[in-house]
């Protein structure tokens, strides 16, 4: 799964951000994930399906099937209104998280 | 296009889905690298090993999957019941009628049962609050020559059954009363007296303080007191502070030691409870050392294991050896024996059949809901067949269908439920004074989760049964109906619905026979002659003081003076002394055996045996027993040298020859002392209407005086006017004194018929019940079968049948139904009428009266219930008859 334990939670919150403009399939949404962090979080590109299977049945994501651009059949994932609001929390949540750490570590010396 | 679902439910679809995503990863992932310049034959495989554990990720994604499709399963069988749910009151809701109609009849159908239920689980099935309950064991002594139910035992006996190889520990038992003064006004306390060890053989835990010790049944040891429950809560105000406080009884302080918890007034309804040593009879030297000093009840505790009958055995064991050893204490009593009856069927075992039977009663008149439900649910589904079957067509399963309408009963059986336990809860007042009646387990009859228990499984069963045979019977002509879109195999279901009609009317026949039996009962108790006239006389109980009134004569003068001051005052027209009066108690107290001076027989078992009676001159003339011969007791009859009896009718009929009583003497005690009989009066119902005719012996209180009397006082005031004399009376003469019970001679014959009066009350009411339903069934059975029959009906008027024919032709037809009801429900009633005797006193269970009189009840009601559909069928107009077909 994620790469350290103090990202758990982190890949999840990813997946939601990569589905929030619109359905996508697996693939995609790992490509995003890897672009966009520069490929910072190392995050093994099979890992990301079983967190994506457990997103669905938690119902923040639902599935679609459908064609690919490669003309395949391919399965998409669409956020739901519930995912949705689960990605601005943990958006929140993060940012939040974030900042203290930040903060902290930046503290000059009393 | 994206097609919408495709949630694969089957274990290969999960596979398929998940490997043609990974695939697709796989594929897309080579394909870029491809575009990036890597060879194709290395792309695919570095596309793989970028990818990771291929396996491992399958696994963990087919777990996921597999888990949603179950919560998804899950909760689409959820929105399914709930819909059906809305589904169905929605349905129920169009049709009020036939709504309100099955919630009514199942409420009285079920709420009669969990009334009835109540009651056998708070006396029958509860656990009795004591811990060692199923290994006590009661022991008793009975002579069956004598009549006595239980000798009692005396201090050597219980010592020698304290042996018994099957118990592990016996505790002795003897109920009396005292004055208790101290902490408000003086009462007069039943009082349990026990040895050390009682409560702790029976498994009681005081609430407050501390059980009795060891020792403190032992002579010397410092009196000590421990409370009931209920005498804490209700005389003094549940003060927490009571133990350690001090009453005085019998001219000694008592420590309050301990307060009991509640625990049902087994075997008496004791106030409070003292140690053996504190009891000034029992505590007497003698008593320790004399065998025939029989005055403790005993209770044993079975070893783990062991049976009750066991314990019976090994102590009649015992019983034989001291018959053999003392001769001499067994006089007269060579036939007792012994019995060892388990707590819990001492407690209960008179209540048992009664209860038995009204929950017999309560689930026949259940059956008959049922019935009733059914086809009333037959009935809703012809009306509705048109729904069922465009449901059916637009593609609702056989088994959709059915769990709808099983949905539709359950929910009403349920509401139905519900509304019963409200009948039930207005019920169980008089479930609880019933039960008073028969054991002292009354206090434990409530609406607990055994009864909503009972209830919840009844209404389960209940909504199944007329949920599914009506469906079942629907579905097998689905398919058909759908075909010509008509009613079809009517036939069919006409006759299911007559048998359910006749089953009907068999069981209600049966319940209206049973409470036509009680109700014949209860009116020959009523109607019963008593020998008395019970109206417009005043009783007390009046127990004196032993401390205070040492010896007879100073109870004598107590007694004359309080007679003579009530005579004195306005509106009494007589006042009496007696030991008893009639229905003063259900049992023989008092019963001796006695000797005719002539006819002397040696055997104790062999002689006359009489209830003796203690009374004071005006005695008969208070209670209005008639003389048949002789003359009355006078205020001269008071020399013990010239003693004097008068016996009663039966037993001059009994003893002595035609009008020879009179001037004859007998005796009591072997010839030591002999009475002449001066008077025979008429028989008096002295143990009440339920009870046989006793043969009595009255003999003067002058001269056999007793400290526990009973007065008397005729009346032209009311109950409260004579009651308060009474009080006033008693206050001037000892203002120390307690009166109890004061009561009217007519509320005590009353209240000697109360349990049958309440039984009857119950199977009156199920009576009504049952009636209704299976009239209303009837009529219901014949608007069907009319409906069938328009045409038929337009045809023979077109044909010039008269009106009256018509009307005699389907009234036959429900007559016909219910006449075949009757006669099977004769045969049951008649196979059961030995179940029902036991409830009965002067009649027999298969009382002929009773059975004519409930059948012509019944013929005229299915009579009356018919009509209407039978007016209909007469209206028929032969036109539109034909039109419509």
């Amino acid at each position: 799964m994620a790469g350290s334990d103090l990202f758990v939670g982190t890949l999840d919150v990813l997946i939601l951000k990569a589905v929030s403009w619109g359905p996508n399939h697996g693939y995609a949404i790992g490509r995003w994930i890897r672009q966009t962090t520069n490929d910072g979080l190392q995050v093994q590109e099979g890992a990301l399906y079983p967190a994506l299977h457990r997103l669905e049945r938690k119902g923040l994501l639902e599935e679609s099937w459908g064609v690919s651009e490669t003309g395949r059949e391919a399965k998409y994932y669409k956020l739901t209104p519930a995912g949705r609001r689960q990605l601005r929390a943990e958006a929140a949540r993060w940012r939040q998280y974030a900042d203290s750490v930040t903060l902290a570590l930046d503290a000059a010396e009393k | 296009m994206k097609k919408l679902f495709r949630l694969s439910v089957g274990e290969r679809g999960v596979r398929r889905d998940v490997s043609s995503e990974i695939d697709f990863h796989i594929e897309m992932r080579a394909r870029e690298l491809v575009d990036a310049g890597v060879p194709p034959d290395e792309a695919r495989a570095q596309a793989v090993a970028t990818f990771g554990d291929v396996g491992a990720v399958e696994a963990a994604c087919r777990d996921e999957r597999r888990k949603h499709v179950r919560e998804r399963a899950w909760r689409e069988e959820l929105d399914s019941v709930v819909h059906d749910i809305r589904f169905a009151v929605r349905t129920l809701g169009r049709s009020p009628g036939f709504t309100a109609t099955v919630l009514l009849t199942l409420a009285l159908g079920i709420g009669a049962n969990s009334a009835i239920f109540s009651m056998v689980n708070g006396v029958l099935l509860r656990r009795l609050p004591y811990a060692n309950a199923d290994r006590i064991v009661i022991v008793q002594h009975p002579v069956a020559s004598l009549g006595i139910e239980d000798a009692g035992f005396s201090a050597p006996e219980v010592a020698d059954f304290a042996q018994t190889r099957s118990i592990d520990a016996i505790a002795e038992y003897h109920s009396m009363s005292f004055d208790l003064l101290g902490h408000g006004d003086p009462r007069r306390v039943q009082t349990g007296v026990v040895s050390a060890d009682f409560f702790q053989v029976l498994g009681v835990k005081p609430l407050l303080g501390r059980a009795f010790t060891v020792g403190e049944d032992q002579d010397g040891a410092a009196p000590v007191l421990i409370l009931s429950y209920r005498f804490w809560v209700n005389e003094l105000g549940a003060d927490s502070s009571i133990v350690g406080k001090t009453f005085t009884m019998n001219d000694r302080q008592h420590v309050v030691v301990g307060v009991l918890p509640p625990l049902p007034s087994y075997p008496d309804q004791n106030d409070v409870f003292m140690p053996i040593s504190s009891c000034p009879f029992r505590a007497r030297p003698f008593m320790k050392t004399t065998r025939t000093a029989r005055m403790v009840s005993m209770v044993a505790r079975a070893r783990p294991g062991t049976p009750a009958a066991t314990v019976g055995r090994d102590m009649a064991a015992i019983e034989s050896r001291s018959h053999a050893a003392y001769p001499d204490a067994y006089k007269g009593l060579s036939d007792a024996a012994i019995t060892a009856t388990p707590l819990r069927s001492a407690m209960t075992e008179s209540a048992r059949p009664a209860f038995l039977l009204l929950l017999a009663v309560a689930g026949l008149v259940l059956l008959i809901a049922c019935a009733n439900v059914t086809h009333l649910t037959l009935a809703r589904h012809l009306r509705r067949q048109r729904e069922l079957a465009i449901r059916a067509a637009l593609g609702a399963g056989r088994g959709r269908l059915l769990r709808q309408l099983i949905t539709e009963s359950l929910l009403l059986s349920l509401g139905g439920a519900a509304l019963g336990l409200l009948v039930a809860r207005t019920g169980i007042g008089a479930m609880s004074s019933l039960a008073a009646r028969f054991t002292a387990r009354a206090s434990d009859i409530v609406l607990d989760w055994h009864v909503a228990l009972f209830t919840l499984g009844v209404a389960v069963v209940t909504g199944l049964v007329f949920g599914i045979i009506p469906a079942f019977v629907d579905s097998t002509d689905l398919v058909s109906r759908l075909r010509d879109g008509s009613a079809t195999s009517s036939g069919a279901k006409l006759r299911l619905r007559s048998a359910l009609v006749v089953g009907e009317v068999a069981l209600a026949f049966v319940v209206l026979v049973s409470a036509g039996l009680t109700l014949r009962n209860l009116a020959k108790l009523i109607n019963t002659n008593p020998g008395y006239d019970p109206q417009n006389v005043v009783t007390a109980h009046i127990d004196l003081n032993w401390t205070k009134y040492k010896n007879s004569p100073a109870v004598r003068q107590f007694a004359a003076e309080l007679m003579t001051g009530l005579e004195a005052s306005n509106g009494v027209r007589s006042v009496a002394i007696a030991s008893a009066f009639p229905a003063s108690s259900s049992s023989p107290q008092n019963r001796n055996p006695f000797e005719v001076r002539g006819q002397l027989v040696a055997d104790t078992l062999r002689r006359p045996k009489a209830e003796v009676t203690y009374i004071s001159p005006d005695y008969f003339r208070t209670i209005g027993a008639e003389l048949r011969g002789g003359r009355s007791f006078t205020e001269s009859d008071r020399d013990t040298a010239a003693a004097v009896a008068i016996i009663s009718e039966s037993a001059a009929k009994r003893y002595f020859a035609a009008g020879d009583a009179v001037g004859r003497q007998i005796t009591f005690d072997n010839g030591k002392h002999w009475l002449t009989v001066v008077g025979v009066v008429g028989d008096v119902r002295q143990f009440g209407p339920t009870a046989d005719v006793a043969e009595q012996v009255y003999v003067p209180f002058a001269i056999f005086t007793v400290r526990d009397v009973r007065l008397l006082a005729r009346t032209n005031g009311t109950p409260a006017f004579a009651a308060n004399l009474i009080r006033q009376t008693v206050r001037a003469i000892d203002p120390e004194q307690p009166v109890v019970d004061i009561q009217t001679l007519e509320q005590s014959r009353r209240d000697s018929m109360a349990s049958s009066r309440l039984t009857t009350m119950l199977l009156g009411l199920f009576a009504v019940v049952a009636l209704a339903i299976a009239a209303a069934g009837l009529g219901g059975v014949m608007a069907y079968s009319v409906g069938q029959r328009t045409q038929e009906f337009g045809i023979r008027m077109a044909l010039g049948a008269e009106r009256s024919s018509i009307l005699r032709l389907v009234l036959g037809q429900g007559i016909r139904l219910a006449i075949v009801g009757l006669l099977i429900g004769g045969l049951v009633s008649r196979a059961l009428a030995h179940a029902i005797e036991r409830q009965l006193y002067g009649i027999r269970g298969t009382d002929p009266l009773t059975y004519a009189g409930v059948a012509i009840l019944f013929v005229s009601v299915a009579a009356l219930a018919c009509l209407v559909p039978a007016r209909r069928a007469t209206a028929v107009d032969p036109v539109s008859a034909f039109k419509a077909s």
